[in-house]
Parts: C-alpha cells; sequence; structure tokens
C-alpha cells in the first residue's frame, strides 16, 4: 500500500468502522458489532505493523509526508507524518485499542454508542500522534476528548458524572493554553505558508526566527501546561484517579495506555522543537516537577484501599519519570554549550521506553484489576486474599504485570525507569537521588498491593463463589501484554533503534536553537 | 578460541535452566501433580552446568598450563600474571613460550593491570604463563550516541571457580529438594502453618513442579549475575536473584509470615540497590562505561578501555590523581581507548560515593548491618532454598561483587567495608547464641559469616574474603541441608529444645553435620600429619586467612585494633553456637518424646548429598593459602593486592601480603585459641549436665532478651521507616483529595457563583433593558398608532410641515 496513504487509512479506518457500525448493525446484535469492532481494531492495528514495516530504521527526520490543503486562507493544511518518535506511539496505539476492545466485552450496556464512540477515539488518537499540522492536530486532540467524556460520564462508575467533567475540563483548560500558545506561533511565524507547519515552525525556532526568547518562555509554559496535565504531573494529576477509578476497564487501559502519553508526546513533538530556549528556561522545574511526581505518586499510591486508584497513582508515579527523563538537558550557563548532550539524548530514548513500557504494563494492569473487578464486584485492597490459590493462571500473570511495572529487570519497565535515572545524574545529583529513591516505594506499593490480592490463606471479600478461572479471551489479553513485556525487557534495541535517530536529530535542533535564542538575549544586554 | 569455547561453555550453563524454568513453569502448570519431571528437569539443567563449568575450567587451565597452580609461594612470587598478560598483549601473541596467551578472537585477554617499573622487574623473573581474561559482548542492549549498554561476558579465575562452585552446590541440593519437597506431589497437600479463618488447615494442591521451577530461574538469575560483564548486568541479575529470592521465600503463599517475609527481604534488598544505583550513576556519568574489561571489536583490536583500565594505580597502590586538583584521573594507559564519554577526571568524593554506592547494593544481598534483618526472615521459605539461596549462592552475591568491584575501591570504601564486616560479623553472634529455632541459628550464623568475608575483603585481604565465600558456601549448605534433613525427619518440628538426642536415630545427618560445625568453628590440630602443617577442615583455613589479613592491618593501623579484636572474639563465639547447636539437637537425651519418637533418618536422596558436601567442606581448601582452591581462586586478583597500598598522607596502610604472611602464626594461633575455648563452653553449657542453663538465662534475662529480640532492629525500624512512609503517603493523599481537589471544586463552586451572579445580572439587568427597551419602542409605536390615518391629505401635510421645521433647522443652525 502507498505509505502516504497507509497513514491516512491508519487514522480513519476506525472512523469508518464506526460509520458502518452505526448503519448496518441491529443495536440488538451486541455480539456480531463487537466482533466488528473489534476487527476493525485489528485491521487498524495491522496497518500500524504495516507502517513500521515500510519504516526506514535510522534515519532522523519525518517519513511519508503528506500535505494537502485543508483551509488555505488559513494556511491549514492536511499534513502527516511519521517519525522515530511517533511511530512507537501509533503502535502502541493500535495494539492497546485492539486489546482493550477485546477487554469490552465486559461492557453490556449501550453496546452500539458504545463501539461507535470507542473507534471515534482510536481515530482522535491516531491523528494526534500522526499530524504534523498545528491545527489538525490541535483538531484531533479536541475530537479525542469527546469520545472520552461520553465512554466515562456514560458507561462509568457511581461517580461518572463528576468523573467525567473533571476530565473534561482539565484538559480543555490546557487545550485553551495550547490554542494560545498555537496562535503566538501563528502570529510569529516567518513564512506564511507554514504557519501551522509544525516542521517549518521547528525549523524557524532553530534557526531563532521563530519566537524572541521571552516569548519562548511564555509560550513554553502555556504549552508544558497543556501537556502537563495529559501527562499527568504533579500537581495538575488529579483528575486522574477519578477518571480510572469512575472509567469502565477498557477505557481506563485506553486512558493509561496512550492518552496520558499525548502528554509526553507534545512535549517532545511541539513544545521542545517550538520553543527551545524556553525548554531550557524550564527544565530544571519540569525535572523537578517529574521528581516530585515519582516520589508523590509512588507515597500517595502507597496509602490507597482501592485498587484501581492504586494503579492510578502508580501511573502518576511512572509517568514523572517521562517528564524527568525529557527535561534532563544540560547546558553551560555562562556558554551555552550542551554538557554531555549523551546523557540527555539517554534520557530522551529512556522517556520514550518509558511511555511504551507504561503503556504496555499500566494497561495490564488495568485489565487485571478490571477482570476481578468483573468477578466480585468490588475495588478494596483488603478484602481480597488468596487468589493465587483461587485463580493460578490470573494471578500468576499479574505478577508478571506488576512486576513489569515495579521496574523488575528482564521487564519493560525497567529499562525506561533505569535509563532515566542513569542519565540524570549529569543533570542534577541531588535530583538523581531523590529519583532513584523512588525504586524502594515503588517495590513498596506494588509488593504490598500483591501480597493483599493474590497471597495469604483465603479470599476475605463478597461474592467468594464468582471467583471463576480466567477465561481464553482474558488469557490472551494479558499474555499478549506479558509477552511483549518481556520482550522489551529483554530486547529493547527493539525500540531504541527506532526512536533514537529522530530523538538525536530533535536534541540536536533543540541545542542550535537554544544557542541561538541565547545569543540574542546576549546582545540584547551588550546593547544595554 | 579457548575465549570462545569458554564463552560458549559458561553460556550453555547458564541459560540452560532458564530453559528449564519455561518447560517446567508451563509443563507443570498443565501437568500431573503428582510428576517428578519437573525436579529431574532441574536437575540435568544444572548439572549439566555443573559439566559446562567444570570442563571451562579444566580448558582454562590448560590453556595457561595451570600457571595459577604452579606458584609456590603466596606472597611472593604469585601474583605477577596480570602484568605478564598485559605485557603479552601488547605483542599480540607471544611465540617462544608454552604460554598461550593473548587471544585476539572476539574475545580479548587482559588483567586488571598497573604497570609500575617495580612489578614490571618482578614480571620479568617470574612465570611467563599468565592466567587471562576473556571478556567480549554478547548483545546491546542500547546504543545511544557513543553511550552503549550491552550484555557482556567476563571470564576470568574468580568466574570460573564460582561457575563450578555454584553449579555443584545447586545439583546437591536439588537432589536433596526431590525428596524434602516430594510431600508437595500430591493433589491435596495440608499446610499446617497456614490457616484459615475458621481455623482449619489450608488444603490446596502441591506445588512441586513449582519449586523446581523457581530453583532454575534462581540458578539462571545467579549465573548471570557471575557471568556479567558490566556493573550494569550485575546490577540486573542482583535484581533478578532478588525476585527469585521473593519467589521461594513466599513459596508458601498461604502463609502471612512467608509473604512478610518475602516482602521484607524484597524491600530491603531494594534499599541497598538503591545505593547500587547512585554508584551506577556516578560511574556512569564519569566513566561513560559499565564495561569491567577492555572492548574489543569484531576485529580482535582494543577499542574502548573498561573500568578496570580507567582508574590507574601509582607504584604506592594508590589511585593517580591531578596534581593541582587532587581529583582522581580517568583514562586508559593509552589515551585513544578512552570512552568517548568519560571526563578527564573524576572528585576523589565522588569515586568514594561511587564505592559506597555499590558496596550499599552489597550491604542488602548480603544482610550485612544495618540492612541484616531480613535474611532470618527469610527462613520462611523451605529449607533447600535455604540452603542455596540464603546461605551459599546469593547472599554471597555482595561478597563476590565487593571481590569484582575491587580495583574502583579507594581505602575509605574499604574501611567502611571492613567496619560493616565487623560489626555484622559480631552482632550477628551474639544472636546467634539465643536463638532457638535451628534455621534461624543457620542463618544468623550465615550473616555472621557473611560479616568476615566483608571484613576479609575491607582489611585488604581479596584472597581470603573469597576464600572465606567458597568454604563457607560448601559447609554451610551442608550444615542447611542436614538441618532440613532433621525438620524433614521430624516433621517439620524447626524448635531445638524439643530435640535432643537425634544422633541415634539420625546417624548420617548427625555425623554429615559435625563435620559442618567443625568446618565452620574453625578447630584444627596441629601437627597430626607432619609439624609444619595443620590438619583442618575448611573453614579454619579460610578463617585464618581472615583473622590472619586483619591482624597485618591493624599491625599497620593501630587506632583500628577493633578489627582484629571483634573477630577473634567472634571466632570463639562462632564455636560455641555451632557447638551449643549440635549438641542441642543431636546429643544427650530427648526433650520431646512425641518428636523423638516419631523421628527417622531422611532417604538416600537427601543424604548422599550431605555425604558429598560433607567431603567438600572437610577438604575444599586442603592446603590453606598453598592450597588448589585459593590458588585457582586468586589466579586473577586485582594488581595492587599483592604488594599492599602505602598510606597516602593521613590515610591507612593496606598491607601486602609479606605483611599478612609474617602475622601468619601468630593470627592462626588465636584464632584456634578462641575457637577451642568457645567449643569447651558449649559442650560444660550443653554437652554435661554440669551447669543449669535456664538458670543462667533466668540471671541474664535482660540482655538474653536484648538478643532474643535481635537488638531490636525490626521495631527500631518499623518506627523510623514503615510507619512514616505509611503516614507520608496518608498525607499525600489527604493532600490531593483536599488541597488540590479542594482548590478544583473551590474554583468551580467560584464559577458557579460567578454565572449565578451572571444570571440575575442578565436576567434583571441586561434582559430588564432590553425589555424595557422593547417596551418603551412598543409603546411609542402604539402612540404613533394614531397618526397612521391612511388619508393622503394628511401625509402631505405632515411632509410639508416636515420640510419647513427641517429648513427652519437648517437655517437658523448654520446662518449664511
Amino acid at each position: 500500500m502507498n505509505p502516504e496513504f497507509l497513514l491516512s487509512a491508519i487514522i480513519f479506518v476506525p472512523t469508518l468502522g464506526a460509520l458502518l457500525l452505526a448503519i448496518l448493525f441491529d443495536s440488538k446484535n451486541s455480539e456480531a458489532m463487537r466482533l466488528f469492532a473489534f476487527a476493525t481494531t485489528l485491521v487498524t492495528f495491522g496497518l500500524t505493523l504495516m507502517l513500521w514495516g515500510d519504516f526506514q530504521e535510522g534515519a532522523g527526520g519525518i517519513q511519508f509526508e503528506v500535505a494537502k490543503p485543508w483551509i488555505p486562507t488559513w494556511n491549514v493544511y492536511y499534513r502527516l507524518g511519521v517519525d522515530g518518535i511517533s511511530l512507537p506511539l501509533v503502535l502502541l496505539t493500535g495494539l492497546v485499542s485492539a486489546l482493550a476492545m477485546g477487554a469490552s466485552w465486559s461492557i453490556t450496556k449501550h453496546v452500539k454508542g458504545y463501539l461507535v464512540l470507542f473507534l471515534l477515539l482510536e481515530t482522535g488518537m491516531m491523528g494526534v500522534f500522526l499530524s504534523l499540522d498545528f491545527f489538525l492536530f490541535y483538531v484531533f486532540w479536541e475530537v479525542m476528548l469527546l469520545p472520552m467524556y461520553f465512554l466515562i460520564g456514560v458507561w462509568g462508575g457511581p461517580r461518572k458524572e463528576y468523573a467525567a467533567i473533571k476530565f473534561f475540563l482539565y484538559t480543555l483548560a490546557g487545550s485553551v493554553l495550547m490554542l494560545v500558545a498555537m496562535l503566538m506561533f501563528y502570529f510569529n511565524a516567518p513564512e506564511a505558508d507554514g504557519r501551522f507547519n509544525l516542521l517549518k515552525l521547528a525549523e524557524a525556532a532553530t534557526a531563532g526566527t521563530l519566537l524572541s526568547p521571552s516569548m519562548q518562555i511564555t509560550a513554553f509554559v502555556m504549552l508544558f501546561i497543556g501537556f502537563a496535565i495529559k501527562l499527568p504531573a504533579f500537581p495538575v494529576h488529579t483528575w486522574l484517579p477519578d477518571a480510572h477509578v469512575e472509567a469502565p476497564t477498557p477505557i481506563s487501559m485506553i486512558l493509561a495506555g496512550v492518552l496520558l502519553k499525548m502528554g509526553g508526546y507534545g512535549i517532545i513533538r511541539i513544545a521542545f522543537p517550538l520553543c527551545p530556549y524556553g525548554a531550557q528556561y524550564w527544565a530544571y522545574t519540569m525535572v523537578a516537577i517529574g521528581v516530585i511526581s515519582i516520589i508523590y505518586g509512588a507515597f500517595a499510591a502507597l496509602a490507597q484501599t482501592d485498587f484501581k486508584r492504586m494503579v492510578a497513582y502508580s501511573s502518576v508515579s511512572h509517568m514523572g519519570y517521562v517528564l524527568l527523563g525529557l527535561a534532563v538537558w544540560k547546558i553551560n550557563e555562562a556558554t551555552g554549550e550542551a554538557i554531555g548532550s549523551d546523557y540527555w539524548q539517554m534520557g530522551l530514548n529512556g522517556a520514550m521506553f518509558q511511555m511504551i513500557a507504561h503503556g504496555i504494563s499500566s494497561a495490564g494492569m488495568f485489565f487485571m484489576v478490571g477482570v476481578i473487578y468483573d468477578r466480585v464486584h468490588h475495588r478494596d485492597l483488603n478484602r481480597f486474599g488468596g487468589l493465587m490459590g483461587r485463580m493460578p493462571l490470573y494471578s500468576g500473570l499479574s505478577a508478571g504485570l506488576f512486576f513489569a511495572g515495579l521496574g523488575l529487570p528482564g521487564l519493560c519497565g525497567f529499562i525506561g525507569e533505569v535509563f532515566v535515572v542513569l542519565s540524570t545524574w549529569n543533570y542534577s545529583p541531588v535530583l538523581a537521588i531523590i529519583s532513584a529513591s523512588g525504586v524502594i516505594l515503588t517495590a513498596g506499593y506494588i509488593l504490598w498491593a500483591m501480597q493483599r490480592v493474590y497471597l495469604g490463606a483465603e479470599y476475605k471479600g463478597p461474592h467468594a463463589e464468582d471467583l471463576t478461572p480466567i477465561n481464553t479471551r482474558e488469557t490472551s489479553i494479558a499474555s499478549v501484554l506479558l509477552a511483549l513485556a518481556i520482550v522489551f525487557g529483554i530486547f529493547p534495541a527493539i525500540l531504541i533503534n527506532i526512536m533514537s535517530p529522530s530523538v538525536k536529530s530533535m536534541a540536536e535542533a533543540a541545542q542550535a536553537g537554544y544557542e541561538k535564542s541565547a545569543s540574542q538575549v546576549n546582545e540584547l544586554q551588550a546593547q544595554r | 578460541m579457548v575465549g570462545e569455547t569458554l564463552r560458549n561453555l559458561l553460556m550453555i550453563a547458564w541459560l540452560l535452566p532458564l530453559v528449564g524454568f519455561a518447560v517446567e513453569i508451563f509443563g507443570g502448570f498443565w501437568g500431573s501433580r503428582k510428576s517428578r519431571t519437573a525436579a529431574w528437569l532441574a536437575v540435568g539443567c544444572i548439572a549439566s552446568g555443573f559439566l559446562c563449568s567444570a570442563s571451562a575450567l579444566v580448558i582454562w587451565g590448560n590453556a595457561n598450563h595451570w600457571s595459577v597452580l604452579n606458584k609456590q609461594s603466596h606472597h611472593s612470587a604469585g601474583e605477577h600474571g596480570e602484568h605478564d598478560a598485559h605485557g603479552e598483549q601488547g605483542k599480540g601473541g607471544h611465540a617462544a613460550e608454552p604460554a598461550p596467551k593473548a587471544e585476539h578472537g572476539s574475545v580479548s585477554a587482559q588483567g586488571p593491570y598497573v604497570l609500575t617499573a617495580a612489578v614490571e622487574e618482578h614480571a620479568a623473573e617470574s612465570h611467563p604463563a599468565g592466567p587471562t581474561v576473556y571478556s567480549g559482548t554478547l548483545y546491546y542492549l542500547a546504543r545511544i550516541g557513543s553511550l552503549d549498554i550491552s550484555l557482556d561476558y567476563y571470564i576470568d579465575s574468580l568466574t570460573l571457580v564460582m561457575f563450578t562452585m555454584v553449579t555443584f552446590i545447586a545439583t546437591c541440593i536439588h537432589l536433596f529438594a526431590m525428596g524434602y519437597m516430594s510431600e508437595e506431589l500430591t493433589e491435596e497437600y495440608v499446610d499446617h502453618n497456614a490457616h484459615l479463618s475458621n481455623g482449619h488447615h489450608v488444603h490446596r494442591p502441591g506445588r512441586f513442579y513449582r519449586f523446581f521451577a523457581f530453583l532454575s530461574l534462581f540458578c539462571f538469575s545467579m549465573l548471570g549475575l557471575v557471568l556479567a560483564g558490566n556493573i550494569f548486568q550485575v546490577f540486573i541479575f542482583w535484581e533478578l536473584v532478588g525476585i527469585c529470592s521473593f519467589l521461594l521465600i513466599g513459596f508458601y503463599t498461604e502463609r502471612k509470615s512467608a509473604s512478610n517475609a518475602a516482602n521484607k527481604a524484597f524491600i530491603m534488598n531494594r534499599v541497598g540497590d538503591f545505593g547500587f544505583l547512585i554508584g551506577l550513576m556516578v560511574v556512569w556519568t564519569f566513566f561513560g562505561t559499565f564495561r569491567f574489561g577492555e572492548t574489543v571489536d569484531e576485529k580482535g583490536t582494543v577499542v574502548q578501555a573498561g573500568l578496570f583500565q580507567l582508574i590507574q594505580r601509582d607504584e604506592t597502590g594508590n589511585v593517580v590523581r591531578d596534581a593541582e586538583s587532587g581529583e582522581v584521573i580517568i583514562g586508559a594507559h593509552d589515551a585513544a581507548l578512552t570512552p568517548g564519554n568519560s571526563r578527564k577526571t573524576i572528585p576523589y568524593a565522588l569515586l568514594v560515593v561511587a564505592g559506597l554506592g555499590v558496596f550499599a547494593g552489597c550491604v542488602g544481598k548480603s544482610a550485612q548491618f544495618p540492612l541484616q534483618t531480613w535474611l532470618p526472615d527469610a527462613m520462611e521459605g523451605p529449607t533447600p532454598v535455604s540452603a542455596l539461596v540464603h546461605s551459599a549462592t546469593m547472599v554471597a552475591a555482595g561478597v563476590y561483587l565487593v571481590g569484582r568491584f575491587y580495583p574502583m575501591f579507594v581505602q575509605e570504601v574499604l574501611l567502611t567495608i571492613a567496619y560493616v564486616g565487623c560489626i555484622t560479623l559480631f552482632m550477628a553472634a551474639t544472636i546467634a547464641v539465643v536463638a532457638t529455632d535451628i534455621k534461624k541459628v543457620l542463618a544468623y550464623s550465615t550473616i555472621s559469616q557473611l560479616g568476615y568475608m566483608m571484613l576479609g575483603l575491607g582489611v585488604f585481604g581479596w584472597g581470603a574474603g573469597l576464600f572465606h565465600l567458597v568454604t563457607h558456601a560448601f559447609f554451610k549448605s551442608l550444615m542447611f541441608l542436614c538441618s532440613g534433613s532433621v525438620i524433614y525427619g521430624c516433621h517439620h518440628e524447626q524448635e531445638m529444645p524439643k530435640m535432643g538426642g537425634l544422633w541415634r536415630k539420625m546417624p548420617i545427618t548427625a555425623f554429615t553435620m559435625l563435620i559442618g560445625v567443625i568446618a565452620i568453628s574453625g578447630l584444627a590440630i596441629p601437627g597430626l600429619v607432619s609439624w609444619s602443617t595443620i590438619f583442618a577442615f575448611s573453614g579454619f583455613f579460610s578463617k585464618d586467612a581472615v583473622v590472619a589479613t586483619s591482624l597485618a592491618f591493624v599491625k599497620a593501623n593501630p587506632s583500628h585494633f577493633l578489627l582484629f579484636l571483634m573477630p577473634l572474639l567472634t571466632a570463639g563465639i562462632t564455636a560455641f553456637y555451632m557447638f551449643r547447636l549440635w549438641f542441642y539437637t543431636f546429643a544427650g537425651q530427648p526433650r520431646d518424646h512425641h518428636v523423638y519418637d516419631h523421628c527417622h533418618e531422611s532417604p538416600l536422596i537427601m543424604t548422599i548429598p550431605l555425604m558429598v558436601l560433607s567431603v567438600l567442606a572437610a577438604f575444599c581448601a586442603i592446603g590453606g593459602e598453598q592450597g588448589k582452591l585459593y590458588l585457582m581462586l586468586t589466579g586473577d586478583q586485582p594488581a595492587h593486592v599483592a604488594h599492599g597500598v602505602a598510606a597516602a598522607a593521613g590515610g591507612i596502610t593496606l598491607p601486602g601480603h609479606d605483611a599478612i604472611h609474617a602475622v601468619h602464626n601468630q593470627a592462626g594461633t588465636l584464632a584456634l585459641i578462641a575457637a577451642v575455648s568457645g567449643t569447651l563452653i558449649a559442650w560444660v553449657l550443653y554437652g554435661t549436665n554440669m551447669v543449669n542453663v535456664a538458670e543462667m538465662k533466668r540471671q541474664l534475662a535482660g540482655l538474653h532478651g536484648f538478643l532474643a529480640n535481635k537488638w531490636h532492629f525490626d521495631e527500631l525500624y518499623d518506627g523510623l521507616f514503615m510507619q512514616p512512609a505509611h503516614i507520608v503517603g496518608k498525607f499525600c493523599s489527604w493532600i490531593d483529595r483536599t488541597v488540590f481537589d479542594g482548590i478544583i471544586h473551590g474554583s468551580a463552586k467560584v464559577v458557579l457563583f460567578v454565572s449565578k451572579w451572571d444570571r440575575l445580572f442578565d436576567e434583571n439587568l441586561v434582559d430588564g433593558f432590553v425589555n424595557l427597551l422593547g417596551t418603551s419602542t412598543f409603546a411609542v409605536g402604539r402612540s404613533l398608532r394614531v397618526v397612521q390615518t391612511g388619508r393622503l391629505r394628511q401625509y402631505v401635510m405632515f411632509i410639508v410641515v416636515g420640510v419647513v421645521a427641517l429648513f427652519a433647522i437648517l437655517f437658523t443652525t448654520f446662518p449664511g
């Protein structure tokens, strides 16, 4: 297939599926609809794999760029493309969507509506990762928001309205700031043709001709807040536990597996390349926020009694590593030159890897919580126990996925965390030490939760008779995730080789852009 | 191609248990609960591993014509092999000598070297053939810029001895476990130590296969740790042995005590690993590489120096420092080989931090003070696990790593290691004196002996510490298996006060245990064979080496006299508590007839490993420091060890081999006196009825309570760390719910309030105004309706009036 067409197909096959689903199917025939939707997600995932097959590893730039005028008067283009930063996330989206759809058999209310919204959500997510036009990016960003709102708000738990509105407003607040930043770029772009073109804007930023240093500082803050909410980073993370707890299992998987990654992706795709000076200006703040998220999230997870809430806080902690790895950009304050730029690239790669790893392990953890919730309808950590005897296969698979979350070597979580932590000392020894202490807390909350749920002599909660063994569908989903966790844990180079060339060119461009802006600042000071 | 052969053999030995694990865990899950297949598979894997390791050892020895064993004297001419290896490496092979050398294939031969004038002179006159180190890369985990992280291998004499030792002991323990765990071969296992809420015992299917699968996974991890060619890889397998330990301690998942112990073990290890990680960060940031040895490209040329080459030492043995800044210089002798990312110097303090960090990991793994409390609890695992994981191999990994990473340690780090070992060995021995659970006594004894090893390494007895590691592995695994045999024979009774007189019922166990006890106590008979030699079991020689090194160290640094006194005193305590254990269990009259009557000797599959291990525990160290084991082990010892390190200004002096040899006899005699005294006291107290032990216990109740409560470390840590962590966790959660959500809810309320006012404003003011406008317009319109008559004449008149009025206004406003 023509790779340029492939990109559009990846985005719009789910939409097409949603349309067909809405038109062709009788809403009483849930099973057929589920199968059809599942097939759609599988096809989409297959397309992303084809994209991977066509992708040229080792090249740093954008591949398969598509550009068609969309709203010419405003210079808005339908511009898509993929590089080593977006490809792994596209693959992850395809995978997690398919698996989450596989987990959607437990949804029995308004099945048709659910499936249509789910597929539209996938379109939004794919669009965000593939678009290279800021306006298009923004549109997809918002497109993804609405289905999510309804999926939580309609199919969620007891406090679903509260959680859905909280999620929506938080994200919307972020998008508004992003919109303002977008307009700042629009009116300052040197070329009229490239006002929304992320590549052109990045080039201009590298040349120092996009925003003045002080404007970069402002624009970066606005972009960063928008993305940090999505990430989520301390202190704008409080929507996450509520959204996760109320969302149905498959939506939790999507939330943790894909949606959170958009925050990290936005930072590395938009905020850093477009405002390199601003990024460097705020680097210490970001590193500090990352470290606080790691520790704070871990402590909060330790205190939870709700299984799902515990996993949600573990996401806060794990995504802290992403922010930390992205921001460990050390420069010599006097000369503006990078210090140990390879360590920053290692941090960036580690952060990218951590996003994928977290997508796998946390989707798995949420799924495992969902499996048990479907059976006994409660999530109180203190009223489980003895599942290892009752459901041995389920417990074994869960143990693997939780160990992946714990950062055990040989499983994916380890590589991301340890790469990030190792690259941090070069930036700040103190923050590096604090972030490393996270390994103790992580082991603490995960092992303690596992002990209360899986180990022990007997099950202590209600509906003990419903503890049926895990079924084939559930086993397959969990096995795929665990197998991937193992593969990426042992052969991380599979992903790193895709990412590192693109990460390298991004880092070098950002460094060049920073140096340009820094010299502008020096000139200004000299004139005074 | 010796290097490739060695690599392949050791990789087979390493990976076979992993294959075994995969087959056992899946095959066992879907197979019969009564099948022993899993066990045979595990035994097959590890026994093949042993054969591979042993062959590797032989191949390695042949390749260098057993030059390490031909060193006649251990204190003068012995340690120059490394320099030879290096010297020849430069020439790229050696023709004249029978010595096969520096192999330039995919592997390199090099030693951790120091080149000094004095050493080179020595080298010229000593053996031309030297031991070689083979290292290389297996595959890359990631390559980012000029940084790369890979899985490597590093094969030297220490690796080979460890491999052989681990696989051999593991094979014995696997066999033993087939007997010990045979009760699990059932569909309905009754766990008498786990209770349901209704008071019944837990009934569950047997988990024989799972036990052997976990053992296999452990063997894989442990061998990976030993084979590792870089410090990061060590960390990877470090964590993996940790999780295996977690799985095995918590094997009886139904028991709360077991899962607590498993968590405690893993989390306390993670505390140590936190330090390890800091050490890794420093190494990574400053050296830019994790590899121990040199990196070699496909053509066999050395392209990058490893950590051991980047730290250089001068002729006094001290690290080379920059004259101006005082920072330690990083760089290989050949500057072109220095990794691209390494910095030129590292502050001395950070080198200390790196060393202490890595050592912190070792403290956790080897259960040293202050992270020792997890090991006794780890005895919740089945006894073969205690024998393999928690005495012979995994807990010794910390000692192994200290030995492996030795070239990177500076004096301050070594002194810390020595003191940590010293505190640990004494403290653990005192607790062992009052413990009554047979496994707990052995656990504390393990901690104490690990302390000896650390002390030995810390006082610059590189060979002594590792020597004790190997001998201890044999006798301690033996003793744990004996205790397992007792527990099995007594139907899971572990309390020694309920035993007594068991030697009549289980003679093999009692006799082999006695060999272990004598070995660990360090008893010896001087002059039995000839006047100049000493007849003793392995423990004597290795402990003797440690004590002699610490005496030499104290003579050089008198202010650290405790480093000799404590181990000497503890040698007596060790003999005391070990013989107490033996007398308590096997000698005297039965104290509990129920236990005694049902007790029986274990089957052959359990006693044969005991006998095999007892032979090794007795004789593996024959010859002491001239013996084959010691010479083999120290074949590739770090170069600066032999000659000691002269004190830098204000620093400490580390003794060389000559200094140690000078005090060897003196130290040996003192240690023997201590051991004999300890043995005699134990005999008087527990072997005879001359003293009422219960009365003594009552009189010393305060001390006894303090020791029996393990110096109150558990309570201390609970209060100091566990509770605060939970409180901080609750606090964070509270902040989220009240502060951050409070702000969100508050702003939502403000918005609602504003919009309410907005609505009032809209409805009253804005709408009021608009309505007013509307109504008034309407009113005006209505009032104007009267003039809408439809009569043309009237309209014309209005127009005329209007025009006139307009003109009037025009003329009055703009006159002229």
